[in-house]
């Protein structure tokens, strides 16, 4: 052995990996100092902030992309396109609005408008606002129709059409961004108030203002966003003033939160609620869900795990949809006696405060005589288990707009006995037949007061127990102002937004 | 023969990664789930699909029609240099495995220089006192190290940042972007594994100061800083292929930590990408952590024997017997088991699950003396209640690596790489989520896991010491005159090996019980409303801040865990 030349090729190879490190480091951001807009997103992107699938909101919500309308209050209001009628059952007619151009510097034409939807109409899965539309090929049709006009055309008549192109996956791109026709990319190729120059992976976003966005002038020379998944590592950021914006407070964390930094509270459609299986053999009894239903009542959820920011639930929809306050009383079935019937309860960690829910109703289960098991999961495992029947009840978190603003797509969706998301595993006839009359109505008001009779129905049933109806809660830096307060969740960072 | 010696270690390397691929490419077998349904999950979260999408996205990805036919096929392409395309993101794997592996190694490197300069002054001034005065080097400095290594990384992290990053502004909480953005991450790995190496050379130095040379060498007024540095060296020699080790097991084993400084590293990416089904970059991240570990552990191999030449050369390697007798008694240990025991004797009566809505968070009171946490629960009695729990399960995992370890250790016929640093290297999440996905998540499945992968720093240590052993007079004494190699390894190698491997097993007693807690993070441990330790701090961790107590409680008992067990091979070693 000749120790000193192996010490000195130990010293070697260490000198290399030393100068092969110092590569590693990502890109920084900035230190806020020039009024850029740093951003703490909730969660990574995979697909390039691709406006197909769960990361074109990110988009919308750093003000890249827009969609033809937007949303107010449930309302479609005018975004890219500025006034729209319907020119038959099945066809409306939307004029877009002049003068916009994309990042790229390309015209919004009547052309780029049908090609973006047409191809988002043909993505693969069908984009969630139209997939009721899409039982027997594309969900929609769209071409050029005269001067500044998109014909958009739809299989079956569509009352809600309008609402539907209000979702993010249906924003509007620049042809340029379809290199990719599966993934396309927003960068460079949006219309909103910042330009997307840079995606970092799945760790940041570099933008820059659009000096000729449409809006008028912008209110941040930039941003420099980060995807941050963990909840208490944004909070910490912010606390540390190293993040301006950052989305999704875990309520656990918000009482940390002093001024300077403060955190705005936003209702939500999205309930917290315990789902139970109606067929899982422990149920078969409508009185256990109801003793179920009955043990979890004390249970506040609102008042100690979300310390008041969120909103007790009287039903699935609350403070975010005020129509549902008029909701007519249902029939309450007694609780049958419990005698140590084993429950399977789960849930998953993503969000932070469900295992602690899990946890608190799993007590509250078993002092009313349940023998419970609880199960916390990662969200992917956890959703690969739903609706197989491993578990008895499931707290789950749940958006009720579905990009469209419109309740009875979500009550479909997760009520109706083909429903692609019933976790509860309910099927009635006749909840089905309200939500197939509300479905061909053009009237709003109609389609809430079905909403509100399918809601009594699946109370009444104890299908599912709601908790809590949450709260957006935004997380801002000193003196940031002009952040949209926006209950679907779509916008965040906008025209108006600036520090100081 | 001496080509097939050579050839074993490259075709251990390339069964453990035709293994590996198989395992992961089997993982949506093992979990009964279609990858096609997980990636849309991913991409699609909170939506059904119809059979229609995802016949579609099985067509466009080309999905494997069985586990064989998937590992071979990627196996294939990465012959060739082409580690695939993500089913999740379409974008090629070797880029982004490259990126997060460069950031993890920076990460683990400085981690391991904090460690080493931890263990160094923990052990520096016994050993200077040893060298002066003649004698073992005393265990008052072992049980601080027993306890600084039983503080979970996750809990000092996220202490570090609440201090250090929030209140006094001095270093970024979260990121990647510079060498400011290192330390605090590096101090939250590198202490506790400070900790741990220090107990694990704390046995080496107190061999080597036993060692006759050392006697010797004191005898001939040879100066007390050479002695020391001569100690160090030997112990150095013995620490080398842990520190690879512990670099190695760095890489993949930080999820946690990576997660709450926002660090995009490669556990974190392995993780992700197995939720995800993602196996084209699942695969691709476990192939090249157990390459990368199967290298340095080999370098670590090499160092040793640079490091022990000259004695090794000579025959001359007299493992020295650690003499205990007359060793001051530190009244630290016992003192840490009889709180421990009063705790829990205690708190066994009071009430553990009881949610009381209206003592959220209380702080430490008359009614609850170690305070309530976010739900009202007592957390005295969740201390008492978890602590059959988590000390029974965590000495019953290291029993078993203890076992396994000196098995495979002092079995091992030569001091190459093998299974061990493959299984070293490979995250113990992902082994976590193998385990869970065979057995059902629950605390049996997180023991087993902690366990796969918790008797290889055993072996290793106990690889290393019977090499010494073997290099040793009387062993080669023994083997002249026709002693059989199971003779020796029985009656030579075995009892100088034993003592410090079962010392460095019970040292790891609370890193086991911390293990499971790791696991508790991602929900493979025990369910979250059990009282172990592990899932009392994985639902405590949010409110390390406003209600610190939340944490103390657990962190108090696996400090006192580490106390006690430093305790122990003092008795038994005197006995």
């Amino acid at each position: 052995m000749k120790p000193v030349r192996s010490t000195h090729r130990l010293g070697v190879l260490l000198a290399v990996l030393g100068l092969a490190l110092t590569g590693c480091f990502s890109v920084s951001g900035s230190d806020g100092q020039d009024g850029r807009l740093r951003v703490g997103l909730s969660f990574p992107p995979t697909a390039g902030l691709s406006p197909y699938g769960n990361e074109a909101t990110l988009a919308t919500r750093l003000g890249v992309t827009e969609p033809l309308v937007v949303l107010t209050g449930g309302t479609p209001t005018p975004a890219l396109a500025t006034t729209w009628t319907q020119v038959s059952p099945t066809s409306w007619r939307f004029v877009l609005r002049s003068g916009v151009t994309f990042h790229d510097g390309s015209p919004l034409n009547p052309e780029a408008v049908a090609g973006s939807l047409t191809r988002a109409a043909a993505a693969t899965p069908t984009p969630r606002a139209l997939a009721s539309l899409a039982d027997t090929g594309p969900a929609l049709t769209a071409v050029p129709d005269g001067a500044g006009g998109v014909l958009v055309t739809t299989p079956v008549p569509d009352p809600v059409l309008p609402q539907r192109l209000s979702s993010p996956e249906l924003v509007i791109l620049a042809p340029s961004a379809y290199a990719d026709p599966a993934r396309p990319s927003p960068v460079r190729a949006g219309t909103g108030p910042f330009v997307l120059t840079r995606v970092d992976g799945s760790a940041g976003a570099t933008l820059d203002a659009n000096p000729s966005s449409w809006r008028g002038p912008v209110g941040a020379p930039g941003i420099d966003a980060r995807f941050l998944a963990d909840g208490a590592a944004r909070a910490n950021a912010l606390r540390a003033g190293e993040l301006d914006v950052v989305e999704a407070i875990p309520a656990s964390q918000v009482a940390s939160i002093a001024p300077p930094q403060q955190v705005v509270g936003v209702p939500l459609p999205r309930s917290v609620a315990v789902y139970l299986d109606q067929r899982a053999p422990v149920f078969a009894d409508p009185g256990v869900r109801a003793a179920v239903r009955a043990a979890l009542a004390p249970v506040d959820v609102a008042g100690s795990i979300y310390e008041g920011r969120a909103d007790p639930a009287a039903g699935l929809f609350g403070p975010a949809t005020p129509w549902a306050a008029a909701r007519p009383p249902h029939p309450v079935t007694p609780p049958a006696p419990v005698a140590g019937q084993r429950l399977r309860l789960a849930t998953y960690s993503d969000r932070a405060e469900l295992p602690e829910i899990a946890a608190a109703d799993a007590d509250a289960l078993r002092r009313a005589g349940f023998t419970v098991d609880v199960t916390v999961l990662e969200s992917s495992a956890f959703e690969a288990q739903l609706g197989t029947g491993a578990f008895d009840a499931v707290i789950i978190s749940r958006s009720q707009q579905l990009d469209t603003g419109d309740p009875v797509g979500y009550l479909a969706s997760d009520f109706s006995c083909g429903g692609s998301y019933n976790q509860a595993r309910y099927c009635d006839p006749a909840t089905d037949a309200i939500l197939a009359a509300a479905t061909a109505s053009s009237d709003v008001e109609a389609r809430r007061r079905a909403a509100l009779e399918v809601e009594a129905r699946v109370l009444a049933a104890d299908a599912v127990v709601p908790h809590v109806t949450e709260r957006a809660r935004v997380g801002l830096g000193a003196g940031v102002t002009g952040v949209a307060e926006d209950p679907n969740e779509q916008f965040l960072v906008t025209a108006a937004t600036h520090q100081g | 023969m001496t080509t097939a010696r050579r050839l074993l270690p490259l075709l251990t390397a390339v069964l453990a990664v035709v293994v590996l691929a198989l395992v992961v490419a089997a993982l949506p077998w093992l979990w009964d789930d279609d990858p096609a349904a997980a990636v849309l999950r991913v991409r699609y979260p909170e939506r059904g699909f119809s059979p229609a999408a995802l016949d579609a996205l099985r067509a466009e990805l080309d999905l494997p029609a069985d586990p064989v036919a998937g590992a071979v096929g990627w196996l294939g392409g990465a012959l060739t240099g082409d580690l695939g395309v993500s089913w999740v993101s379409r974008a090629p794997v070797t880029p982004s495995v490259l990126a997060a592996l460069g950031v993890s190694l920076t990460l683990a490197l400085a981690a391991v220089v904090v460690a080493a300069v931890t263990a160094t002054a923990l052990l520096a001034p016994g050993v200077r006192r040893a060298a002066h005065r003649g004698g073992p080097a005393g265990r008052g400095s072992a049980v601080a190290a027993s306890v600084l290594g039983a503080v979970p990384e996750i809990v000092l992290g996220a202490v570090l940042v609440a201090v250090v990053a929030v209140a006094w502004g001095l270093l970024p909480s979260t990121g990647f972007a510079g060498p400011s953005y290192l330390v605090l991450p590096a101090l939250a790995l590198g202490l506790p594994a400070g900790g741990l190496l220090a107990r694990m050379l704390s046995s080496a130095t107190e061999s080597a100061l036993a060692e006759p040379w050392v006697r010797t060498w004191r005898s001939w007024g040879t100066p007390p800083a050479t002695v020391a540095l001569g100690v160090a060296r030997r112990a150095v020699a013995t620490a080398v292929p842990q520190v690879a080790l512990l670099t190695v097991g760095l890489l993949g084993s930080a999820v946690a930590v990576e997660q709450l400084f926002g660090i995009p590293g490669v556990g974190s990416l392995a993780l992700d990408a197995v939720l995800a089904q993602d196996l084209p970059l699942a695969q691709a991240a476990v192939t090249v952590l157990v390459l990368l570990g199967l290298v340095l552990g080999g370098v670590g191999v090499l160092a040793h024997r640079a490091l022990l030449g000259p004695a090794r050369a000579g025959a001359e390697v007299a493992v020295g017997v650690p003499d205990t007798s007359g060793r001051a008694r530190s009244w630290a240990p016992w003192a840490g088991a009889g709180v421990l025991a009063l705790v829990v004797v205690t708190g066994l009566p009071r009430d553990p699950s009881t949610t009381v809505t209206e003592r959220r968070l209380a702080p430490p009171s008359w009614s609850v003396p170690l305070g309530a946490d976010a739900l009202g629960r007592d957390l005295w009695a969740r201390m008492a209640h978890g602590a059959l729990l988590t000390v029974g399960t965590a000495v019953a995992v290291t029993a078993v690596c203890v076992l396994v370890g000196l098995a495979v250790g002092v079995g091992a016929r030569s001091a190459r790489a093998g299974v061990a640093d493959v299984l070293n290297a490979v995250p113990p999440v992902v082994v976590g989520l193998v385990v869970a996905a065979v057995a059902g998540p629950g605390l049996l499945g997180a023991a087993v896991a902690v366990a796969a992968v918790g008797w290889v720093p055993l072996a290793v240590h106990a690889r290393t010491l019977a090499t010494e052993a073997r290099a040793s007079g009387y062993v080669r004494a023994a083997v002249l005159v026709g002693a059989s190699p199971g003779r020796v390894a029985r009656l030579h190698v075995l009892p100088a090996v034993v003592v410090p491997v079962v010392r460095h097993g019970l040292a790891r007693v609370p890193h086991a019980a911390l293990g499971i807690a790791a696991l508790s993070f991602l929900g493979l441990g025990a369910p979250p409303d059990s009282p172990e330790w592990g899932a009392v701090l994985a639902a405590s961790l949010a409110y390390v801040d406003r209600a610190p107590w939340t944490i103390a409680a657990p962190v108090l008992g696996l400090a006192l865990l580490a106390v006690v067990v430093a305790l122990v091979p003092e008795t038994r070693t005197s006995s």
